[in-house]
Order: structure tokens, then C-alpha cells, then sequence
């Protein structure tokens, strides 16, 4: 143990291997950016849950409006903490990286949009997202959030239920070709 | 149901919350559940299969193992096809489910599921499980030939691991890229990787004309050609000029005049000129390509037109022997006499050439000062070199080289080229069907999740609510257009053209003042231009311009470098000059005509595209005045005109001419980023106020763009005439990758305006694919058409470049030859034609049947969506209504036995309805065109609709 890179057994590194888009080289880098965010912790404990404010510091999270969904979908706790340990960590950067397909990275983007999680993406799961992807120094009108809404909906709903399904959802991101590079962090 | 426990035991830690929410809340709560579906009917929609997380549900459902058993293995295989293909996710994920109730599984499909977990929405434990319960479980060892072919495919795989994770490692600029799409996004970024794709294109094409031009003719001995003979036609000999304006310092004996000359001396007077004058060395040779850079390979001219392992002196002896043979024609003609012949007659025709194509191709290399008293003893033994070569029969032809590696080089560009810009449009053409998609993509696409700066995340969103903004106000700016009134309009098509008509006028001023400022160097720079040749030391341009300049003895050497200097690089720092000034004018003047943000942008990049191009053009055309004015007295067979001051060697000086352009344009590049708007930036963050606004700088992208193809066009003019300019371009852009990321890091703040990776990359692409179309057309015309300088480079002597080609194809054997032919003869290009043109309409009307067909299906969608949520409704009515029914009947105890067995009966069919697995329904197999994955899905719903109304129907 301690500061080499080898805190992992082999057999560990090729399940990450196996389970990840990564190559070991980029699995030991994610592991080394992890325990940058907490040193100590992670030295002790390389699986350390680390909180769901530690994870929205690092700077690939701290600008990121969706942080606190991205760390809710990824982690393995269960709750809304959003409190995620290495293995999450890296679930997370291998959706984000290059190689992962679109599908993945679709699924996911799903779940991070859909704030409720009843697997629509609702009117109200779209006014936060538009709300966060604005910031919140600009603010719309009601009219024109409604409006807005009323917008997406007519593209995008196909069975006219007011909200998104999954599969709905899908075909936009089909069609986008934007969508792969901008849901994408380099490790 | 059976497979429920098993699937729980599967799951292990059933806290994760999300997964269960769809999957496990109708399995196995739904009957509880009922009460809450009958208060919202929408409620029970979102249980239908089609509104399922597609992946989740198929995990989640693996219960039916009747089917299973038949299905699985043809899924399994689906899967492994699709796989190979690359391209279909989600229904390898019905393979790797892990079956237990199924023991059949071989190894290799349980490797491939292995490898598919990776793309489940699951968490690494439940993948760990995943994958560990595949590897426990039996499965059958393969045999043979089928063991071969995995373990081939698994060591494939494994070596393309290898591969990319080597590839990672070598990637350039890795964190360079990662810092700046932190702060600009991925916009910006594609322009950088835009240009370390240019970077490997040039070096590519470079390392491609190093091995088969450069490194041949570094290594290889250059056989000896024929010496310069003089005494062939006494009125041939070369004259010592005598010139005019005769200067006491005796620079002109050098200069020899041949006025009607074979092209061995031309080379020879050529290769004389270089070796006495090209010597000295000086930093300002460096610069303009001349002196000794003259000498060095990286031009034109130093290129041989010999073909290796092939003696002319030999050949020649043996040409002469056939002529003599076949007509004894003049005895005094010695053994050049098939020289004379060529020289001759210049409508030689091709076949006649082909008999002595050796011999014309062999034209002398080199004055060797030996070569006259060695040529007895090479006559004594030519027996046997001949023997020798003709028993090796091995050479190399390096004019023949030069021409196909300059085609392939052409060729691999395009093709590099269309490969991007077809990925490209084909995404556009994806995404253009959908403009409906425009406010999905913006909020859906919108957020570069790579972003990570504080600052340029507020500039994001700002950025993003203008563009939602904007859109939500299209409607209102189309209706205040069309609402302009008729004054108004024609006052702002008045302004439109003048605007237009002022462009062009500025275009034309700018092409003029180049042009005139090329004469004004260039008469600078030969003050007789009328008499002597271009090519001479320095030590006479500088007697010459101090003549000129001020006739004063007093201008020390210095001065008067540092005339020729400017002189020298006068319109090519002009050329500069506008591209940086005028685009700035253009800015400018469209603010009066009132076009929309984006359309912007488009009219300002082709306007300084077009005066980038006319610039280069103006040159072009000078030098082509230049090169082909020598054609005039055709009568008079020279090396090269003398009187119009054509160089020497003009290949090789049109090369410097790029050379120069492209040295000064990158020098421009430097300048302007850390002595102009380095200072700029300094001053705009220091000062914080209203001014400060104004001297800000955007990284505007379409203008960093156009540098940079700018200068790539530049490399492909060039290119033919100076082989080395693809290798100083990768160069020059590996800097230009550390200027710009000056410019755009520490220069410039983010822009406003939202730039998305993929419309900005093939904004860079149609660019480019735009330049190098223009670029080639010069470089085709001037190697079909131009005659090449007698007196150097791989193609003196011959009438066009491309005439070297036509040698060498009549050299195939003849069947060959009539096959190719063929290939040019309308017989065979009218039925070609013809055939290309049905598979043309073929696939339009396809395209077009395909296109209809999207539409209907995307009717039908709707159509079914509708019928849907009809039919929901009536179900939870009904459901609501049997409650009732029972409710009332339970507070009457009314024939108690038969209704309530009903109601139960109804109630497990309801719940059947929604319960029916994907597995059981046919998968919709996702393809690659939209269409067919929307019919696929929609004939799923029917087929679930006709259940359900039958299920209903039953009720």
C-alpha cells in the first residue's frame, strides 16, 4: 500500500479493465486525480467514499451545473447523497471519455436530466434543466420557459404524454451529432 | 415466476434506487399499486414497455425462460455480428444477460459478454458480479477450428488495446487540448485538433516525397550524362555576354548567353551559376530560399532528371549506333546525334521519343569537368557497361517518381480531405433532416461538460440563453423583417450593394497595388531587366541598387541589403499587410447591412476568403507572365529568356517566391500575437473600464481558421516547386500550435458566440476542402501546360511535365497500354457514363423513397402515440369501473362467486399486459438509418397494441 501505483492487485486492475473503457495506464490516472481530491482518505482506504461536496470541487465537477446530478446517478450509495467511492469515480470518467459509445453515454445523460427519477423526463425535470443550464444570473419569464417547454416538447414528444421517455430521448440524441463532444471530460 | 428469486439473488445489493424504479415496481408491486394507477391515468403509461429505459428493462426482466432457450442463441449471435460491425450497444446487452437456466454458452460468447458489460448503466460492483457469475458459470470449451478463431479474435483485441493505449500515450498535446477546451470549449478545441490534423497531414505527404525524391537522389550515385557539346552546331556555341552598361567589376564574365543551346548545357551553365555564386552564406539567404539554399535540396531545381542505374554515356553510344543504322545521316554528327535530332525538331512526336525516350530522358545532369576526358575511357568499355546494365536491369526513375509521388501526394490530400468532410455532411445530413431538433439540441447538447473555469462557465451561460434566446425571438426578428416597409427596404438593398460594389472595388485595389508593387521589386531588384538574367551574386544586386538608388559611393553594404531585403519581400509583406487590414474594413462595413448574426459570419469569411485568393491570384498570374513570355521567339531555342528576365530556373524560383510568402505570413503570425494583441490584452485587463471593452480581443475562430488554411494552401501551391515546404509547414504549424494557444489562452477572452465542435469542424473542412481545390488548379495547369526550364530540375527539355508520364505509360507493355487505353476511348466511357448515371438515380430515388418513408413512419408514430394514450385511458377506466362494480357488489354480497373470480381474472391480465418483457416482444433491431429503427419501434408498439386490445377485448 501507500503512495505506489500499485495499490490495486492485479486481478483488480483487470476487472477495471474489463468493466471500463479505459486501459490500465488511464485507470491508474483516474486513480491518482482521485486521491488528489482527498489525500489522506484515499492513501488510507483507496475505495474511500469521499462526499458529494469533495467530488464537486474538483475541477472537472466545480463548474459543471449538473454536478450534483452527476454525482447522484454515479454513485453506489443509494440515497440522494451523492457520495461516491473510486469505483463510482471511474464508472463516472468511463462514461465520460472518448470511447464510450453514444448509447452509454445517452443512458446517463437520461438519468442526470430526469431530477424525479420516474424515468420521464418531465416538464418539471426540463425547467431545471434549462434553469442550471442558463445559470442563475439569467432568468427567463415564465411565458418564455413555457413557451421554451412547449418548444422542446413539440420536437422531441412523439406520443404527445408531455414529457420525454427514454426511447424519446434517444432519437434527439441519434440525431445530434454535437452530443457526443460536449458529454465528454477529459481525464 | 420463478426467475424473480433468481434475479434477486443475482442483484445482490437491492438498495440501488434507480434501477429498481422501473423495472422491479411493476413486477412485483403492480397489483398493490393499482389504486395509484386508477387516480392517474398517466401514471400507468410510463409502465409500458416503450417508455422503459430500453436497457434497464432488458436486464431487469429475466424471467421467461421458455423463450429464452430459443431466442437466446440467435440473440447471442445478432450480437456477436452486430458487434463486429461496431456499432449496436444496446441489444448485446440481451446477450449478456447472465442465463442460468441456459448452460450452453460456449467461451467465446461468454468473452464477448464479458466485454459488453462495460456499456450497462450499472455500478461497478453489479458489474464485478456480472462478470464474475460469467466466468463461474460452465460453459462449453469450443473446439477446433471455432477455438482458433477466437483465441485469433481475443489476441486481436488485445493488441488493439495495446495499440490505443499506445496511441494515448503518443498523442500530441494532450493536456494542452484538455486546458484549453477547459476554458473555451469544444468548439475551440476542434480548431486545435484541427490543427495537429493538419500537422500529421503534412508530414505524412512529406515523409512520402522523402522516401521515394529525396532520399533517392541523397543515396543513389548520379550516373554521369553527356557532356555539354559545344561543337555540335557551331552557330550553338555560347556567347560571353558583352554587355551593355559594361561595369568595370567583372561580375558579367560569369554570365553566359547561350542563344540557341541542347539542355545539357543549359544545365551545365545552370549548375555553373549555382556552384560559383551560390556560396556565401548569410542569414538573409535563409530567409528568401536564395544563395545556398539554392544548392541544397529543398527546391525544384537540384533534382535530377537522370534515371538511376542507367548510363546515358553508354546509351547514347548504343542510340547512335540504331541511328546509324537505321539512316547514316550526317558522319559528322558524333555521338549526340540523337540529341540534335530532339532538339531539332520540336514537334517530335510521342513515338518517336519512345525509341529514343532514353536518351531524351537522360538528359545531361551536370557540368563535370571530368566527364570530357573520361569519356574516351567510358567509350573504350561502354561494351560493358551496357552489358552490366542491361543484365541488372534495375534503376530508378526519378522524374517519373517525381510526378507520381506529386499525384499521390494530390491524391492522399483530397482523399484525407473528403474522408472528413463526408463524415461531417453526414451528420449534417442527419442532423439537417431534424431542424425540428434545434431547441432539443440546445438544451439537451448545450453544456460542454468539459468546462471547467469558472469564468468562461458564466460566458457559457450566458452564451446558451442568448442562443435560446435568439431562437425564441427568429419568429419576431422574420416578422419585423417582413414587416419593413418598402423605403426602408430599398434603402437597405441600396446600402447592401453599394457595400458590395465597395468590396469588390477594394478587392480589385488590393490586387492592383500587389501587382504593381511585384513590378516595382522586381525592377528594383533587376535594373535590366531587359537584358540579363535574374541569377546573379549578390555583390551585383548590390552594385546595381546602389547605381539605382542613389548613385552615392557612400551606401555601405549594409544599406544596401537591407534594400534588396525589402525589396525583396516588398509584396509579399503587402499581401500580409491586407490580409490583416482589410478583413478588419469588412468587419466593419457589414454592420450597415443589417444581415442576421449568423449569416454574419458567412459573408464576412468568404469576403476575406475571396481577397486572400485574389491576392495569391494576382501573384499567380505575375508569375506565369513571367515564366511564359520566353515563348515568344520559339524560333530561338534558349535556356531561358533572357530579354524578359525569366529566371533561370523558374520552378525553382517560384518556389522561393512561396517559400518567402510563407516565411513572412508566419512571421506576421508571430508579430501580431505577442506585439500587438499580446499588449492589447495586458492593457484590456489592467484597465477595467469602458476602454477596456473595446480592446478586448475574441478568439474568433473562422479568422484563426482562414490563417491557417491560408498558409496551408500556400504548402500545396508550392509544394511541386519546392519539395520540402510540406515538411517546414509541419513545422511551422507544430509552432503555430503554441501561438495559438497563446493567442486563445492568454490573448483573447471567450467568445459570445456559441461555437459547437461539430459545426465549427466541418466549417474548418469545407474550407479547406474549398482552398485545396483552388490551390490545385494552378499546380495541374502548370504541370500539364507550362514548359519546364531547359536549364534544371527532373524535366528539362521536355515540353510539359505531364509529357514524362505519357513517356513512360508508351514504355508498358502493349496490352497493358490498350487497356488503358480503353479506359480513355468512348466506348468504354458512354456505357461507364451511362451505367454511373442509373446507379445515380437508383440511389436518389431511394433516398427519396427513404425519405417518405420517414415521414409516414413518423406519422404513424404519432398516430400510435395517440391511439396509445387513447386506449390507456379507456383501460383505467375500465379498471376504475370494475373496482366500482366490485365494490358495490362486495357491499351487496351479491352473487358473490362468479364476479370476483372475474374482477381477479381481469386484474391478472391487466397486469400481463404490462408485464410482457421486451425479450418476448421482437427486438427492434436499431440500424444505422433512422428509418428502419422507427418502423421497427412503431411495428413493436402495434404488435403491443393488438394484445392489449385483444386483452381488453377478452375482458
Amino acid at each position: 500500500m501507500g503512495n505506489t501505483p500499485s495499490q490495486f492487485t492485479e486481478e483488480e486492475l483487470r476487472d477495471y479493465e474489463d468493466l471500463t473503457y479505459f486501459t490500465r495506464k488511464e485507470i491508474l490516472l483516474a486513480h491518482e486525480k482521485f486521491k488528489a481530491i482527498s489525500p489522506e482518505k484515499v492513501n488510507h482506504n483507496k475505495n474511500a467514499k469521499l462526499s458529494m461536496n469533495k467530488m464537486m470541487s474538483t475541477s472537472e465537477l466545480s463548474c459543471n451545473p449538473f454536478a450534483d446530478r452527476i454525482c447522484q446517478v454515479f454513485s453506489s450509495s443509494g440515497d440522494a447523497s451523492g457520495d461516491c467511492t473510486f469505483e463510482d469515480y471511474l464508472d463516472m470518467m468511463s462514461v465520460f471519455s472518448d470511447q464510450a459509445p453514444k448509447s452509454v453515454k445517452a443512458e446517463h445523460a437520461f438519468r442526470i436530466f430526469d431530477f424525479d427519477g420516474d424515468d420521464m423526463l418531465s416538464k418539471n425535470d426540463l425547467k431545471q434543466v434549462i434553469q442550471r443550464l442558463i445559470g442563475f444570473n439569467n432568468q427567463f419569464t415564465d411565458l418564455d420557459m413555457e413557451q421554451l417547454i412547449q418548444n422542446i416538447l413539440e420536437e422531441a414528444d412523439l406520443d404527445d404524454d408531455g414529457s420525454l421517455s427514454f426511447a424519446e430521448f434517444e432519437h434527439v440524441i441519434d440525431k445530434s451529432s454535437d452530443f457526443t463532444n460536449s458529454f465528454r471530460i477529459r481525464l | 415466476m420463478s426467475g424473480g428469486k433468481e434475479k434477486k439473488s443475482i442483484r445482490g445489493s437491492k438498495a440501488q434506487g434507480w434501477e429498481e424504479a422501473g423495472s422491479e415496481f411493476y413486477q412485483e408491486s403492480y397489483p398493490g399499486d393499482i389504486d395509484n394507477i386508477q387516480r392517474d391515468p398517466s401514471k400507468l403509461a410510463t409502465l409500458l414497455p416503450s417508455k422503459q429505459r430500453v436497457a434497464t428493462n432488458r436486464r431487469g426482466r429475466q424471467t421467461h425462460q421458455e423463450f429464452k432457450t430459443t431466442r437466446r442463441r440467435n440473440s447471442t449471435l445478432t450480437a456477436t455480428r452486430t458487434f463486429r460491425r461496431g456499432s449496436q450497444y444496446q441489444e448485446i446487452q440481451v446477450a449478456t444477460l447472465p442465463d442460468l437456466s441456459e448452460n450452453l454458452i460456449n467461451e467465446s460468447q461468454t468473452w464477448e459478454e464479458i466485454r459488453e458489460i462495460k456499456a450497462m448503466p450499472v455500478h461497478m460492483a453489479q458489474k464485478r458480479e456480472l462478470k464474475n457469475q460469467l466466468q463461474n458459470a460452465t460453459k462449453l470449451r469450443l473446439q477446433g477450428f471455432e477455438q482458433i478463431k477466437w483465441k485469433r479474435r481475443k489476441a486481436w483485441q488485445k493488441i488493439m488495446r495495446k495499440w490505443s493505449e499506445y496511441l494515448t500515450k503518443m498523442e500530441l498535446w494532450r493536456s494542452s487540448l484538455k486546458k484549453i477546451e477547459g476554458n473555451f470549449g469544444t468548439g475551440v478545441v476542434a480548431y486545435f485538433v484541427f490543427l495537429r490534423w493538419l500537422m500529421v497531414l503534412n508530414l505524412l505527404i512529406f515523409t512520402i516525397i522523402f522516401m521515394f525524391i529525396v532520399l533517392p537522389q541523397l543515396i543513389l550515385n548520379e550516373p554521369k550524362d553527356l557532356p555539354c557539346d559545344l561543337n555540335a552546331q557551331p552557330e550553338l556555341k555560347p556567347r560571353w555576354i558583352s554587355n551593355v552598361n559594361n561595369s568595370d567589376n567583372g561580375y558579367y564574365e560569369d554570365t553566359w548567353y547561350y542563344p540557341n543551346t541542347t539542355v545539357q548545357c543549359c544545365r551545365e551553365a545552370y549548375n555553373n551559376e549555382i556552384k560559383h555564386n551560390r556560396s556565401d552564406f548569410s542569414i538573409l539567404h535563409i530567409v528568401q530560399g536564395t544563395g545556398f539554399m539554392e544548392k541544397t535540396f529543398l527546391f525544384y531545381g537540384m533534382y535530377t532528371n537522370q534515371i538511376y542505374g542507367y548510363d546515358p554515356l553508354a546509351n547514347s553510344q548504343q542510340e547512335q549506333d540504331k541511328t546509324n543504322k537505321l539512316s547514316s545521316s550526317s558522319s559528322d554528327v558524333q555521338h549526340n546525334s540523337p540529341f540534335m535530332y530532339s532538339q531539332k525538331d520540336d514537334n517530335f512526336s510521342i513515338d518517336e521519343k519512345h525509341n529514343s525516350s532514353s536518351v531524351m530522358m537522360s538528359a545531361l545532369l551536370g557540368f563535370n569537368d571530368n566527364s570530357t576526358s573520361t569519356l574516351a575511357a567510358d567509350l573504350t568499355n561502354f561494351t560493358t557497361w551496357r552489358e552490366f546494365f542491361n543484365n541488372l536491369d534495375i534503376y530508378y526513375d526519378l522524374p517519373l517518381a517525381y510526378i507520381i509521388v506529386t499525384i499521390v501526394c494530390y491524391l492522399y490530400t483530397l482523399v484525407a480531405i473528403v474522408k472528413a468532410v463526408a463524415h461531417e455532411f453526414k451528420d449534417r445530413l442527419v442532423e439537417g433532416e431534424g431542424q425540428f431538433y434545434q431547441y432539443c439540441n440546445l438544451i439537451f447538447c448545450g453544456w460542454d461538460f468539459s468546462l471547467h473555469n469558472e469564468k468562461s462557465a458564466q460566458i457559457k451561460h450566458k452564451a446558451l440563453y442568448n442562443e435560446i434566446q435568439s431562437l425564441m425571438h427568429i419568429r419576431r426578428y422574420e416578422f419585423e423583417r417582413n414587416n419593413r416597409t418598402r423605403d426602408i427596404m430599398i434603402k437597405l438593398y441600396l446600402i447592401r450593394m453599394l457595400i458590395n460594389f465597395f468590396v469588390c472595388v477594394i478587392l480589385v485595389i488590393c490586387g492592383v497595388v500587389i501587382f504593381f508593387l511585384f513590378n516595382v521589386s522586381f525592377m528594383r531588384l533587376e535594373p535590366n531587366f531587359e537584358t540579363v538574367t535574374r541569377y546573379r551574386s549578390f555583390n551585383v544586386f548590390m552594385s546595381k541598387v546602389k547605381k539605382l538608388t542613389s548613385g552615392e559611393e557612400t551606401t555601405t553594404d549594409v544599406d544596401a541589403q537591407f534594400d534588396i531585403l525589402f525589396f525583396e519581400f516588398l509584396p509579399y509583406v503587402a499581401i500580409v499587410i491586407f490580409n490583416l487590414l482589410v478583413p478588419i474594413l469588412f468587419n466593419y462595413l457589414i454592420q450597415f447591412e443589417q444581415y442576421s448574426p449568423l449569416f454574419v459570419i458567412k459573408m464576412n469569411l468568404f469576403r476575406t476568403i475571396g481577397l486572400r485568393l485574389s491576392s495569391l491570384a494576382v501573384l499567380l498570374s505575375r508569375f506565369y507572365y513571367l515564366i511564359t513570355t520566353r515563348n515568344e521567339d520559339s524560333e530561338n531555342i534558349e535556356c531561358h529568356n533572357v530579354r524578359y528576365g525569366t529566371p533561370q530556373c523558374w520552378e525553382t524560383f517560384i518556389g522561393q517566391q512561396f517559400f518567402k510568402l510563407f516565411i513572412v505570413d508566419f512571421v506576421t503570425h508571430i508579430f501580431v500575437t505577442f506585439f500587438i494583441n499580446f499588449p492589447r490584452a495586458l492593457i484590456a485587463r489592467n484597465m477595467n473600464n469602458a476602454f477596456s471593452k473595446f480592446i478586448e480581443i475574441d478568439f474568433e475562430l473562422s479568422k484563426h481558421v482562414l490563417d491557417v488554411v491560408y498558409s496551408q494552401t500556400l504548402c500545396w501551391l508550392g509544394t511541386f516547386y519546392a519539395p520540402f515546404l510540406p515538411a517546414i509547414a509541419a513545422v511551422l504549424i507544430f509552432f503555430m500550435f503554441y501561438i495559438k494557444k497563446f493567442a486563445c489562452l492568454v490573448n483573447s477572452k471567450p467568445s459570445a458566440i456559441l461555437y459547437r465542435a461539430s459545426r465549427s469542424n466541418s466549417l474548418f473542412m469545407i474550407i479547406l476542402l474549398f482552398s485545396f481545390t483552388i490551390a490545385i488548379i494552378p499546380v495541374v495547369y502548370a504541370i500539364a501546360e507550362v514548359i519546364p526550364s531547359r536549364s534544371c530540375g527532373p524535366f528539362s527539355g521536355l515540353n510539359s511535365v505531364w509529357e514524362r508520364a505519357i513517356v513512360a505509360f508508351n514504355k508498358l507493355p502493349v496490352v497493358l497500354r490498350d487497356i488503358i487505353f480503353f479506359f480513355g476511348t468512348s466506348s468504354f466511357a458512354i456505357p461507364c457514363f451511362i451505367v454511373l448515371i442509373l446507379f445515380l438515380y437508383y440511389y436518389y430515388s431511394v433516398s427519396a423513397a427513404n425519405k417518405h418513408m420517414v415521414q409516414v413512419l413518423k406519422n404513424q408514430l404519432v398516430l400510435e402515440g395517440h391511439d396509445k394514450q387513447f386506449l390507456l385511458n379507456r383501460l383505467s377506466l375500465f379498471i376504475k369501473q370494475q373496482q366500482e362494480y366490485q365494490k358495490r357488489i362486495q357491499r351487496q354480497f351479491y352473487d358473490q362467486a362468479s364476479t370476483t373470480t372475474n374482477s381477479q381474472q381481469s386484474q391478472s391480465q391487466g397486469i400481463n399486459i404490462d408485464t410482457i418483457p421486451p425479450p418476448l416482444l421482437p427486438r427492434a433491431p436499431r440500424s444505422e438509418t433512422g428509418s428502419n429503427d422507427r418502423s421497427e419501434r412503431s411495428s413493436v408498439e402495434i404488435k403491443h397494441h393488438t394484445r392489449m386490445s385483444k386483452d381488453i377485448g377478452d375482458i
